[in-house]
Protein backbone atom coordinates (compact mmCIF):
# COMPACT_ATOMS: atom_id res chain seq x y z
CA UNK A 1 0.00 0.00 0.00
CA UNK A 2 1.23 3.55 -0.57
CA UNK A 3 2.04 6.04 2.26
CA UNK A 4 -1.20 7.94 1.89
CA UNK A 5 -3.50 4.79 1.94
CA UNK A 6 -1.69 3.52 5.34
CA UNK A 7 -2.11 7.54 6.96
CA UNK A 8 -5.86 6.76 6.40
CA UNK A 9 -6.28 3.32 8.11
CA UNK A 10 -7.86 3.30 10.73
CA UNK A 11 -5.65 0.31 11.69
CA UNK A 12 -2.35 0.29 10.49
CA UNK A 13 0.34 2.74 11.97
CA UNK A 14 -2.44 3.61 15.21
CA UNK A 15 -1.24 3.53 18.26
CA UNK A 16 -3.88 1.22 19.51
CA UNK A 17 -7.13 -0.82 18.02
CA UNK A 18 -9.24 -2.48 20.83
CA UNK A 19 -11.82 -4.68 19.84
CA UNK A 20 -14.27 -5.28 22.58
CA UNK A 21 -16.30 -7.73 23.61
CA UNK A 22 -20.46 -8.19 22.47
CA UNK A 23 -19.86 -5.68 19.56
CA UNK A 24 -20.02 -5.60 16.22
CA UNK A 25 -16.95 -4.57 13.75
CA UNK A 26 -16.76 -4.40 9.96
CA UNK A 27 -12.93 -4.33 8.68
CA UNK A 28 -13.89 -2.67 4.96
CA UNK A 29 -11.29 -2.32 2.21
CA UNK A 30 -10.21 -2.99 -0.82
CA UNK A 31 -8.88 -6.17 -2.33
CA UNK A 32 -5.30 -6.85 -1.60
CA UNK A 33 -4.86 -4.27 1.18
CA UNK A 34 -4.87 -6.65 4.08
CA UNK A 35 -8.29 -7.31 5.15
CA UNK A 36 -7.52 -11.31 5.57
CA UNK A 37 -4.09 -10.39 7.30
CA UNK A 38 -5.39 -8.34 10.03
CA UNK A 39 -7.94 -11.55 10.77
CA UNK A 40 -4.80 -13.59 10.48
CA UNK A 41 -2.81 -11.40 12.86
CA UNK A 42 -5.73 -11.63 15.57
CA UNK A 43 -6.05 -15.62 14.91
CA UNK A 44 -1.76 -15.58 15.98
CA UNK A 45 -1.47 -17.72 12.02
CA UNK A 46 0.42 -14.39 10.72
CA UNK A 47 3.14 -12.96 12.26
CA UNK A 48 4.88 -10.77 9.48
CA UNK A 49 4.14 -7.28 11.41
CA UNK A 50 5.17 -4.78 13.77
CA UNK A 51 3.70 -4.03 17.12
CA UNK A 52 1.63 -6.56 19.57
CA UNK A 53 -1.46 -8.15 19.42
CA UNK A 54 -2.70 -8.81 23.24
CA UNK A 55 -5.56 -10.79 24.38
CA UNK A 56 -7.50 -10.23 27.67
CA UNK A 57 -7.06 -13.76 28.51
CA UNK A 58 -2.83 -13.90 28.53
CA UNK A 59 -2.50 -17.38 29.60
CA UNK A 60 -3.69 -19.63 27.05
CA UNK A 61 -1.68 -20.88 24.47
CA UNK A 62 -2.84 -19.88 20.97
CA UNK A 63 -4.29 -23.57 20.74
CA UNK A 64 -6.42 -23.03 23.58
CA UNK A 65 -7.33 -19.70 22.37
CA UNK A 66 -8.85 -21.27 19.42
CA UNK A 67 -10.96 -23.89 20.90
CA UNK A 68 -12.65 -21.09 23.62
CA UNK A 69 -11.67 -17.22 22.63
CA UNK A 70 -11.50 -17.21 19.00
CA UNK A 71 -13.75 -18.64 15.90
CA UNK A 72 -12.61 -18.47 11.99
CA UNK A 73 -14.58 -18.41 9.50
CA UNK A 74 -11.38 -18.42 6.80
CA UNK A 75 -12.09 -16.79 3.42
CA UNK A 76 -10.48 -20.38 1.89
CA UNK A 77 -12.53 -22.43 4.20
CA UNK A 78 -9.63 -24.54 5.28
CA UNK A 79 -12.25 -27.54 4.66
CA UNK A 80 -10.92 -31.15 4.36
CA UNK A 81 -12.21 -32.05 0.61
CA UNK A 82 -11.91 -36.30 1.28
CA UNK A 83 -14.35 -36.01 4.54
CA UNK A 84 -18.13 -35.58 4.06
CA UNK A 85 -19.86 -32.10 5.06
CA UNK A 86 -20.89 -33.58 8.03
CA UNK A 87 -17.29 -35.16 8.84
CA UNK A 88 -16.06 -31.90 8.36
CA UNK A 89 -18.24 -29.86 11.04
CA UNK A 90 -17.59 -33.22 13.57
CA UNK A 91 -13.89 -32.83 12.96
CA UNK A 92 -13.94 -29.15 14.81
CA UNK A 93 -16.75 -30.62 17.67
CA UNK A 94 -14.95 -33.35 17.90
CA UNK A 95 -12.10 -30.82 19.56
CA UNK A 96 -14.62 -28.90 21.70
CA UNK A 97 -17.30 -30.67 22.51
CA UNK A 98 -19.73 -27.89 22.11
CA UNK A 99 -22.35 -28.98 19.87
CA UNK A 100 -24.18 -31.90 20.24
CA UNK A 101 -25.23 -33.86 16.65
CA UNK A 102 -28.69 -33.10 16.97
CA UNK A 103 -27.93 -28.68 17.05
CA UNK A 104 -25.63 -30.00 14.37
CA UNK A 105 -28.16 -31.69 12.03
CA UNK A 106 -30.23 -28.59 12.57
CA UNK A 107 -27.70 -25.66 11.92
CA UNK A 108 -27.52 -27.82 8.28
CA UNK A 109 -31.07 -28.57 8.11
CA UNK A 110 -31.33 -24.22 8.88
CA UNK A 111 -28.52 -23.63 6.03
CA UNK A 112 -30.72 -25.53 3.44
CA UNK A 113 -27.39 -28.05 3.45
CA UNK A 114 -29.23 -31.30 4.37
CA UNK A 115 -29.20 -33.21 1.18
CA UNK A 116 -25.44 -32.69 1.35
CA UNK A 117 -25.08 -33.83 4.45
CA UNK A 118 -22.76 -36.99 3.70
CA UNK A 119 -21.40 -36.01 0.74
CA UNK A 120 -17.68 -35.39 -0.07
CA UNK A 121 -16.96 -31.64 0.46
CA UNK A 122 -15.04 -31.72 -2.53
CA UNK A 123 -18.14 -32.35 -4.31
CA UNK A 124 -19.97 -29.13 -2.72
CA UNK A 125 -20.12 -25.78 -4.80
CA UNK A 126 -18.16 -23.04 -3.31
CA UNK A 127 -21.42 -21.28 -1.82
CA UNK A 128 -22.01 -24.48 -0.12
CA UNK A 129 -18.49 -24.83 1.57
CA UNK A 130 -18.70 -21.58 2.91
CA UNK A 131 -21.67 -22.40 4.69
CA UNK A 132 -20.14 -25.20 5.89
CA UNK A 133 -17.23 -23.24 7.03
CA UNK A 134 -19.47 -21.23 8.64
CA UNK A 135 -21.19 -23.90 10.43
CA UNK A 136 -18.13 -25.30 11.78
CA UNK A 137 -17.10 -22.12 13.72
CA UNK A 138 -20.32 -22.60 15.13
CA UNK A 139 -18.92 -25.28 16.64
CA UNK A 140 -16.75 -24.27 19.54
CA UNK A 141 -17.56 -21.46 22.19
CA UNK A 142 -15.97 -18.10 21.58
CA UNK A 143 -15.84 -14.46 22.25
CA UNK A 144 -14.76 -13.26 19.15
CA UNK A 145 -15.67 -14.42 15.92
CA UNK A 146 -13.94 -13.81 12.37
CA UNK A 147 -15.70 -13.77 9.39
CA UNK A 148 -13.63 -13.05 6.02
CA UNK A 149 -15.27 -11.98 3.57
CA UNK A 150 -18.26 -14.77 4.47
CA UNK A 151 -20.80 -14.03 2.18
CA UNK A 152 -18.32 -13.70 -1.01
CA UNK A 153 -20.32 -17.08 -2.63
CA UNK A 154 -24.05 -16.65 -1.05
CA UNK A 155 -27.24 -15.00 -2.48
CA UNK A 156 -28.99 -12.29 -0.50
CA UNK A 157 -32.18 -15.44 0.74
CA UNK A 158 -28.93 -17.43 2.16
CA UNK A 159 -26.91 -14.52 3.38
CA UNK A 160 -30.52 -13.39 5.55
CA UNK A 161 -31.11 -16.79 6.78
CA UNK A 162 -27.27 -16.79 7.81
CA UNK A 163 -27.35 -13.25 9.45
CA UNK A 164 -30.23 -14.57 11.29
CA UNK A 165 -28.09 -17.57 12.86
CA UNK A 166 -25.34 -15.53 13.61
CA UNK A 167 -27.11 -12.99 15.53
CA UNK A 168 -28.69 -15.81 17.29
CA UNK A 169 -25.20 -17.22 18.38
CA UNK A 170 -23.76 -14.06 19.27
CA UNK A 171 -26.71 -13.12 21.59
CA UNK A 172 -26.31 -16.69 22.82
CA UNK A 173 -22.01 -16.32 23.92
CA UNK A 174 -22.75 -12.29 24.55
CA UNK A 175 -19.68 -12.46 21.73
CA UNK A 176 -18.31 -10.08 19.50
CA UNK A 177 -18.14 -10.55 15.80
CA UNK A 178 -15.13 -9.03 13.07
CA UNK A 179 -16.27 -8.93 9.50
CA UNK A 180 -13.91 -8.10 6.69
CA UNK A 181 -15.90 -7.02 3.69
CA UNK A 182 -15.54 -5.21 -0.02
CA UNK A 183 -17.84 -3.01 0.84
CA UNK A 184 -20.69 -1.71 3.25
CA UNK A 185 -22.62 -4.85 4.51
CA UNK A 186 -26.40 -4.03 4.57
CA UNK A 187 -27.71 -7.22 6.47
CA UNK A 188 -25.58 -6.52 9.66
CA UNK A 189 -26.47 -3.18 11.89
CA UNK A 190 -22.40 -3.19 13.05
CA UNK A 191 -21.39 -0.77 16.22
CA UNK A 192 -18.36 0.26 14.33
CA UNK A 193 -17.17 0.17 10.81
CA UNK A 194 -13.39 0.68 10.49
CA UNK A 195 -11.58 1.45 6.73
CA UNK A 196 -8.49 -0.68 6.79
CA UNK B 1 -12.38 -38.43 12.69
CA UNK B 2 -8.83 -36.89 12.99
CA UNK B 3 -7.41 -40.74 11.87
CA UNK B 4 -9.66 -41.02 9.93
CA UNK B 5 -8.24 -37.96 7.96
CA UNK B 6 -4.79 -39.21 8.24
CA UNK B 7 -5.36 -42.18 7.95
CA UNK B 8 -5.56 -41.36 4.19
CA UNK B 9 -2.53 -40.03 3.90
CA UNK B 10 -0.68 -42.90 4.69
CA UNK B 11 1.52 -44.79 1.70
CA UNK B 12 0.92 -48.63 3.11
CA UNK B 13 3.38 -50.34 0.12
CA UNK B 14 6.17 -47.88 1.99
CA UNK B 15 5.09 -48.99 5.38
CA UNK B 16 5.21 -52.49 4.57
CA UNK B 17 8.72 -51.98 3.25
CA UNK B 18 10.26 -50.76 5.94
CA UNK B 19 9.13 -53.30 7.95
CA UNK B 20 10.48 -55.70 5.49
CA UNK B 21 13.93 -53.76 5.48
CA UNK B 22 13.89 -53.23 8.90
CA UNK B 23 12.91 -56.86 10.14
CA UNK B 24 15.81 -58.03 8.21
CA UNK B 25 18.93 -55.49 9.17
CA UNK B 26 18.17 -55.80 12.83
CA UNK B 27 17.57 -59.69 12.99
CA UNK B 28 21.10 -60.04 11.00
CA UNK B 29 22.79 -57.21 13.01
CA UNK B 30 21.03 -59.14 16.29
CA UNK B 31 22.18 -62.83 15.20
CA UNK B 32 25.64 -62.25 14.06
CA UNK B 33 26.48 -60.14 16.68
CA UNK B 34 24.95 -63.02 19.28
CA UNK B 35 27.08 -65.89 17.12
CA UNK B 36 30.04 -63.76 17.43
CA UNK B 37 29.38 -64.00 20.99
CA UNK B 38 28.73 -67.58 21.37
CA UNK B 39 31.43 -68.36 19.45
CA UNK B 40 34.27 -66.33 20.60
CA UNK B 41 35.05 -68.88 23.12
CA UNK B 42 35.13 -71.54 21.11
CA UNK B 43 37.75 -69.92 18.31
CA UNK B 44 40.05 -68.62 20.85
CA UNK B 45 41.13 -71.12 23.23
CA UNK B 46 38.69 -73.79 24.39
CA UNK B 47 39.36 -76.12 21.83
CA UNK B 48 43.24 -76.52 23.09
CA UNK B 49 44.81 -76.38 26.25
CA UNK B 50 47.34 -74.12 25.36
CA UNK B 51 47.12 -70.31 25.10
CA UNK B 52 45.66 -68.68 21.94
CA UNK B 53 48.28 -67.17 20.46
CA UNK B 54 51.54 -68.99 21.57
CA UNK B 55 53.72 -71.46 19.14
CA UNK B 56 56.25 -74.40 19.67
CA UNK B 57 59.66 -73.80 17.84
CA UNK B 58 62.25 -76.11 17.47
CA UNK B 59 65.56 -76.24 15.04
CA UNK B 60 65.18 -78.09 11.54
CA UNK B 61 66.91 -81.42 11.71
CA UNK B 62 69.17 -82.10 8.30
CA UNK B 63 71.36 -85.19 7.89
CA UNK B 64 74.48 -83.21 8.94
CA UNK B 65 72.86 -81.92 12.21
CA UNK B 66 71.64 -85.76 13.19
CA UNK B 67 75.46 -86.61 13.36
CA UNK B 68 76.49 -83.57 15.84
CA UNK B 69 73.13 -83.55 18.18
CA UNK B 70 74.43 -80.12 20.08
CA UNK B 71 73.47 -78.53 16.89
CA UNK B 72 68.97 -78.59 17.72
CA UNK B 73 69.45 -77.16 21.05
CA UNK B 74 68.62 -73.67 21.59
CA UNK B 75 71.45 -71.63 23.00
CA UNK B 76 71.08 -68.95 25.28
CA UNK B 77 72.29 -66.14 23.20
CA UNK B 78 70.04 -67.59 20.59
CA UNK B 79 66.90 -67.24 23.09
CA UNK B 80 67.85 -63.91 24.05
CA UNK B 81 67.68 -62.80 20.60
CA UNK B 82 64.10 -64.86 20.27
CA UNK B 83 63.49 -62.52 23.34
CA UNK B 84 64.32 -59.11 22.36
CA UNK B 85 62.12 -59.33 18.55
CA UNK B 86 59.06 -56.61 18.11
CA UNK B 87 56.65 -59.45 17.35
CA UNK B 88 57.88 -61.89 20.41
CA UNK B 89 55.74 -61.04 23.88
CA UNK B 90 57.43 -64.03 25.83
CA UNK B 91 59.85 -67.15 25.12
CA UNK B 92 59.56 -70.29 27.72
CA UNK B 93 61.58 -73.25 27.36
CA UNK B 94 60.88 -76.84 27.57
CA UNK B 95 62.05 -79.36 30.08
CA UNK B 96 63.74 -82.61 29.06
CA UNK B 97 63.21 -85.85 31.57
CA UNK B 98 67.00 -86.82 31.97
CA UNK B 99 65.74 -90.40 33.12
CA UNK B 100 63.66 -93.47 31.80
CA UNK B 101 60.65 -93.94 31.92
CA UNK B 102 58.33 -96.91 31.09
CA UNK B 103 54.59 -97.14 31.51
CA UNK B 104 52.41 -100.37 31.61
CA UNK B 105 49.09 -102.04 33.09
CA UNK B 106 49.05 -105.16 34.62
CA UNK B 107 46.78 -108.42 33.61
CA UNK B 108 44.57 -107.40 37.28
CA UNK B 109 43.04 -104.25 35.80
CA UNK B 110 40.70 -103.53 33.39
CA UNK B 111 42.53 -102.27 30.36
CA UNK B 112 44.41 -103.94 27.52
CA UNK B 113 47.92 -105.35 28.53
CA UNK B 114 50.77 -102.94 27.26
CA UNK B 115 54.25 -101.78 28.07
CA UNK B 116 55.90 -98.76 26.74
CA UNK B 117 59.17 -96.57 26.82
CA UNK B 118 58.27 -93.03 27.08
CA UNK B 119 59.57 -89.58 27.58
CA UNK B 120 58.59 -86.49 29.32
CA UNK B 121 58.75 -82.54 29.15
CA UNK B 122 57.37 -79.67 30.49
CA UNK B 123 56.40 -76.09 29.87
CA UNK B 124 55.48 -73.47 32.81
CA UNK B 125 51.99 -74.21 34.02
CA UNK B 126 51.01 -70.32 32.70
CA UNK B 127 50.49 -71.97 29.54
CA UNK B 128 48.26 -75.13 29.78
CA UNK B 129 44.68 -74.82 29.98
CA UNK B 130 43.39 -77.56 31.85
CA UNK B 131 41.31 -77.43 35.45
CA UNK B 132 44.41 -76.60 37.47
CA UNK B 133 43.30 -79.48 40.38
CA UNK B 134 44.37 -81.78 37.39
CA UNK B 135 47.36 -80.09 36.68
CA UNK B 136 49.15 -79.98 40.11
CA UNK B 137 51.74 -82.77 41.38
CA UNK B 138 53.41 -82.58 44.73
CA UNK B 139 56.00 -84.96 46.21
CA UNK B 140 53.66 -87.00 48.24
CA UNK B 141 51.26 -87.63 45.56
CA UNK B 142 51.23 -91.06 43.66
CA UNK B 143 48.92 -89.78 40.85
CA UNK B 144 51.63 -87.82 37.65
CA UNK B 145 49.33 -86.00 35.49
CA UNK B 146 50.08 -86.23 32.22
CA UNK B 147 49.01 -84.57 28.49
CA UNK B 148 49.68 -86.02 25.67
CA UNK B 149 49.20 -84.99 21.62
CA UNK B 150 45.66 -85.97 20.55
CA UNK B 151 47.45 -87.30 16.90
CA UNK B 152 48.49 -89.96 19.82
CA UNK B 153 45.00 -91.10 20.92
CA UNK B 154 43.96 -90.91 16.91
CA UNK B 155 46.89 -93.32 16.27
CA UNK B 156 45.70 -95.78 18.75
CA UNK B 157 41.96 -95.49 17.55
CA UNK B 158 42.00 -95.99 13.79
CA UNK B 159 45.06 -97.30 13.62
CA UNK B 160 46.54 -99.80 16.75
CA UNK B 161 43.06 -100.63 17.86
CA UNK B 162 42.10 -101.52 14.66
CA UNK B 163 45.34 -103.55 13.17
CA UNK B 164 45.14 -105.22 16.83
CA UNK B 165 41.72 -105.93 17.39
CA UNK B 166 42.14 -103.53 20.40
CA UNK B 167 38.47 -101.07 21.83
CA UNK B 168 38.67 -98.32 20.53
CA UNK B 169 38.54 -95.56 23.47
CA UNK B 170 37.14 -91.85 23.86
CA UNK B 171 38.63 -88.82 25.54
CA UNK B 172 36.35 -89.18 28.28
CA UNK B 173 37.41 -93.10 28.82
CA UNK B 174 41.32 -92.51 28.49
CA UNK B 175 40.96 -90.16 31.12
CA UNK B 176 39.67 -92.44 33.88
CA UNK B 177 42.32 -94.71 32.70
CA UNK B 178 45.45 -94.95 35.23
CA UNK B 179 48.05 -96.84 34.99
CA UNK B 180 51.56 -97.21 36.10
CA UNK B 181 55.03 -95.33 35.72
CA UNK B 182 58.04 -97.04 36.30
CA UNK B 183 61.33 -94.29 36.29
CA UNK B 184 64.84 -95.38 36.24
CA UNK B 185 67.70 -93.35 36.08
CA UNK B 186 70.84 -92.83 38.45
CA UNK B 187 70.76 -96.45 39.99
CA UNK B 188 67.81 -95.92 41.04
CA UNK B 189 63.92 -96.64 40.38
CA UNK B 190 60.41 -95.76 41.47
CA UNK B 191 56.95 -96.41 40.18
CA UNK B 192 53.83 -94.38 39.84
CA UNK B 193 50.80 -94.12 39.38
CA UNK B 194 49.52 -91.35 35.79
CA UNK B 195 46.33 -90.38 34.37
CA UNK B 196 45.56 -88.72 31.15
CA UNK B 197 44.12 -85.13 31.84
CA UNK B 198 44.27 -83.25 28.49
CA UNK B 199 45.32 -83.42 24.70
CA UNK B 200 46.70 -81.03 22.89
CA UNK B 201 46.71 -80.42 19.32
CA UNK B 202 49.73 -78.00 18.77
CA UNK B 203 52.62 -79.82 20.66
CA UNK B 204 53.80 -82.78 20.05
CA UNK B 205 55.35 -83.83 22.90
CA UNK B 206 54.13 -85.56 26.56
CA UNK B 207 53.72 -83.18 29.49
CA UNK B 208 54.38 -83.30 33.04
CA UNK B 209 53.96 -80.58 35.01
CA UNK B 210 57.05 -78.84 35.83
CA UNK B 211 57.21 -79.57 39.62
CA UNK B 212 57.32 -83.46 39.05
CA UNK B 213 60.12 -83.04 36.39
CA UNK B 214 62.25 -81.15 38.34
CA UNK B 215 61.74 -83.40 41.19
CA UNK B 216 62.60 -86.42 38.66
CA UNK B 217 65.31 -84.65 36.97
CA UNK B 218 66.95 -84.41 40.57
CA UNK B 219 66.28 -87.60 41.90
CA UNK B 220 66.97 -89.77 38.95
CA UNK B 221 68.44 -87.43 36.13
CA UNK B 222 72.17 -88.69 34.42
CA UNK B 223 73.95 -85.49 34.13
CA UNK B 224 73.22 -81.68 35.68
CA UNK B 225 72.89 -80.30 32.30
CA UNK B 226 69.90 -79.12 30.75
CA UNK B 227 69.52 -78.50 27.23
CA UNK B 228 66.63 -77.28 25.21
CA UNK B 229 65.63 -78.12 21.88
CA UNK B 230 62.47 -76.59 21.95
CA UNK B 231 60.94 -73.46 23.03
CA UNK B 232 57.60 -72.12 23.33
CA UNK B 233 56.64 -68.31 21.89
CA UNK B 234 54.52 -66.10 22.78
CA UNK B 235 53.49 -63.53 19.83
CA UNK B 236 51.95 -60.31 20.01
CA UNK B 237 49.96 -61.08 17.28
CA UNK B 238 50.08 -63.97 15.55
CA UNK B 239 49.09 -63.43 12.17
CA UNK B 240 52.16 -61.06 11.81
CA UNK B 241 54.08 -61.24 8.63
CA UNK B 242 57.83 -61.22 10.12
CA UNK B 243 57.08 -64.56 12.21
CA UNK B 244 57.58 -66.64 9.55
CA UNK B 245 60.33 -64.13 7.60
CA UNK B 246 62.43 -64.44 10.98
CA UNK B 247 62.27 -68.11 11.83
CA UNK B 248 62.58 -69.34 7.76
CA UNK B 249 65.67 -66.86 7.95
CA UNK B 250 67.08 -68.50 10.87
CA UNK B 251 66.09 -71.99 10.12
CA UNK B 252 63.71 -72.49 13.03
CA UNK B 253 60.71 -74.64 12.51
CA UNK B 254 57.72 -73.69 13.74
CA UNK B 255 54.27 -75.79 14.35
CA UNK B 256 52.23 -73.47 11.79
CA UNK B 257 49.03 -74.85 12.73
CA UNK B 258 48.60 -72.33 15.32
CA UNK B 259 48.99 -69.29 12.71
CA UNK B 260 46.73 -71.13 10.19
CA UNK B 261 44.20 -71.39 13.21
CA UNK B 262 45.19 -68.28 13.78
CA UNK B 263 44.47 -66.55 10.15
CA UNK B 264 41.06 -69.23 10.27
CA UNK B 265 39.82 -67.38 13.06
CA UNK B 266 40.64 -63.96 11.31
CA UNK B 267 38.90 -64.65 8.29
CA UNK B 268 35.50 -66.12 10.46
CA UNK B 269 36.11 -62.77 12.48
CA UNK B 270 36.25 -60.40 9.32
CA UNK B 271 33.47 -62.31 7.41
CA UNK B 272 31.38 -61.69 10.68
CA UNK B 273 32.27 -57.93 10.75
CA UNK B 274 31.74 -57.69 7.25
CA UNK B 275 28.04 -59.28 7.60
CA UNK B 276 27.10 -57.04 10.27
CA UNK B 277 28.51 -54.00 8.32
CA UNK B 278 25.49 -54.97 5.57
CA UNK B 279 23.23 -55.76 7.92
CA UNK B 280 23.99 -52.35 10.01
CA UNK B 281 23.79 -50.36 6.52
CA UNK B 282 20.63 -52.24 5.53
CA UNK B 283 18.75 -51.22 9.24
CA UNK B 284 20.20 -47.63 8.58
CA UNK B 285 19.05 -47.40 4.89
CA UNK B 286 15.17 -48.69 5.83
CA UNK B 287 15.35 -46.39 9.01
CA UNK B 288 16.64 -43.06 6.45
CA UNK B 289 13.77 -44.48 3.61
CA UNK B 290 10.81 -44.33 6.32
CA UNK B 291 12.24 -41.28 7.62
CA UNK B 292 12.07 -39.96 3.79
CA UNK B 293 8.43 -41.36 3.51
CA UNK B 294 7.04 -39.51 6.16
CA UNK B 295 9.15 -36.46 5.33
CA UNK B 296 7.14 -36.65 1.60
CA UNK B 297 3.75 -37.27 4.05
CA UNK B 298 4.44 -34.29 5.76
CA UNK B 299 5.18 -32.26 2.93
CA UNK B 300 2.35 -33.48 0.54
CA UNK B 301 0.14 -33.16 3.03
CA UNK B 302 1.23 -29.87 4.47
CA UNK B 303 -1.97 -27.82 3.58
CA UNK B 304 -4.28 -30.43 5.68
CA UNK B 305 -2.21 -30.27 8.78
CA UNK B 306 -1.91 -26.50 8.52
CA UNK B 307 -5.35 -26.44 8.16
CA UNK B 308 -5.81 -29.30 11.40
CA UNK B 309 -3.91 -26.73 13.20
CA UNK B 310 -6.48 -23.74 11.96
CA UNK B 311 -9.13 -24.85 13.11
CA UNK B 312 -7.46 -25.77 16.66
CA UNK B 313 -5.88 -28.95 16.68
CA UNK B 314 -2.29 -28.49 18.33
CA UNK B 315 0.81 -30.09 16.53
CA UNK B 316 1.09 -32.72 19.57
CA UNK B 317 -2.41 -34.74 18.61
CA UNK B 318 -1.66 -33.68 14.58
CA UNK B 319 1.55 -35.88 15.10
CA UNK B 320 0.12 -38.52 17.54
CA UNK B 321 -0.97 -40.53 14.65
CA UNK B 322 2.10 -40.37 12.67
CA UNK B 323 3.87 -41.21 15.32
CA UNK B 324 1.55 -43.75 17.10
CA UNK B 325 1.72 -45.22 12.93
CA UNK B 326 5.25 -45.53 12.36
CA UNK B 327 5.98 -46.70 16.26
CA UNK B 328 3.78 -49.60 15.93
CA UNK B 329 5.47 -50.23 12.16
CA UNK B 330 8.79 -50.56 14.22
CA UNK B 331 7.56 -52.57 16.69
CA UNK B 332 6.27 -55.12 13.64
CA UNK B 333 9.46 -55.56 12.62
CA UNK B 334 11.79 -55.68 15.55
CA UNK B 335 9.47 -58.10 17.92
CA UNK B 336 9.73 -60.53 14.92
CA UNK B 337 13.12 -60.13 14.53
CA UNK B 338 13.97 -60.74 18.05
CA UNK B 339 11.95 -63.52 18.31
CA UNK B 340 13.43 -65.44 15.45
CA UNK B 341 17.38 -64.40 16.59
CA UNK B 342 16.33 -66.11 20.05
CA UNK B 343 14.94 -69.32 17.38
CA UNK B 344 18.15 -69.18 15.26
CA UNK B 345 20.15 -69.09 18.15
CA UNK B 346 18.98 -72.07 20.09
CA UNK B 347 19.19 -74.21 16.23
CA UNK B 348 22.45 -73.17 16.06
CA UNK B 349 23.56 -73.70 19.46
CA UNK B 350 22.23 -77.15 19.26
CA UNK B 351 24.40 -78.01 16.27
CA UNK B 352 27.57 -76.43 18.27
CA UNK B 353 26.37 -78.60 21.40
CA UNK B 354 26.81 -81.66 19.46
CA UNK B 355 30.03 -80.78 17.81
CA UNK B 356 32.25 -78.83 20.93
CA UNK B 357 32.37 -79.13 24.39
CA UNK B 358 30.24 -75.67 24.89
CA UNK B 359 29.52 -73.91 27.61
CA UNK B 360 25.99 -71.82 27.04
CA UNK B 361 26.13 -68.30 27.92
CA UNK B 362 23.05 -65.84 28.38
CA UNK B 363 21.27 -63.75 25.09
CA UNK B 364 21.98 -60.19 24.45
CA UNK B 365 19.45 -60.72 21.70
CA UNK B 366 16.33 -59.18 23.47
CA UNK B 367 18.55 -56.43 25.42
CA UNK B 368 19.94 -55.17 21.93
CA UNK B 369 16.67 -55.71 20.44
CA UNK B 370 14.77 -53.45 22.28
CA UNK B 371 17.55 -51.01 22.81
CA UNK B 372 17.15 -50.04 19.08
CA UNK B 373 13.53 -50.17 18.98
CA UNK B 374 13.05 -47.75 22.12
CA UNK B 375 16.47 -45.85 20.10
CA UNK B 376 14.63 -45.64 16.92
CA UNK B 377 10.65 -44.53 18.14
CA UNK B 378 12.42 -41.65 20.60
CA UNK B 379 14.47 -40.51 17.43
CA UNK B 380 10.79 -40.94 15.61
CA UNK B 381 8.89 -39.58 17.93
CA UNK B 382 10.91 -36.17 18.37
CA UNK B 383 11.28 -35.54 14.63
CA UNK B 384 7.76 -35.71 13.43
CA UNK B 385 6.63 -33.77 16.17
CA UNK B 386 9.72 -31.32 14.91
CA UNK B 387 8.28 -31.39 11.25
CA UNK B 388 4.44 -31.23 12.49
CA UNK B 389 5.24 -27.82 14.45
CA UNK B 390 7.41 -26.43 12.06
CA UNK B 391 4.16 -26.84 9.31
CA UNK B 392 1.51 -25.64 12.44
CA UNK B 393 3.27 -23.15 13.69
CA UNK B 394 5.59 -20.67 10.94
CA UNK B 395 8.26 -18.73 12.53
Amino acid sequence: MSEAELAASDIYLQKEVVFEKGKKYLIKANSGHGKSSVLNFIYGSNHNYTGKVDYSNTEASIFNLRKTEISYVFQDFKLFPSLTLFENIQLKNKLTHYKSIEQIDELIEKMQLSHRRDSLVATLSLGQRQRVAIIRALCQPFNFLLLDEPFSHLDSSNIKIIVRILNKELEERQASVIITALDDLPFFEFDKTINL
Amino acid sequence: MLTKLQKKTLVKVQLVGYILTLFIGVFIVLTTLQLYQDVKPLISEQTDVFNDKSAVISKEVSVFKSVNKDRIYFSSEEIDELKEQPFIKDVSIFNNADFRIKAYSKQSENIPLFQTDLFFESIPDAYIDVESEDWIWGENDEVVPIIIPENYLKLYNFGFAESQGLPVLSKNTISQITFNLKVIGNFNSEVYKSRIVGFSNKINSILVPQTFLEYANNKFGRSKKSRISRLLVTFNNPTDERILQFFNENNYSINKDKLEFSKLSFFFNSALVFVIAVALIILVLSVAFILLSFNLIIQKNKAMISNLGAIGYSYKSISKFYQVVISVATVLAIVPAIILGIYVRNVYLEKIDTLFQFSEEGSYITVFGVTILLTLCVVYVFIILRKIKAIVMPK
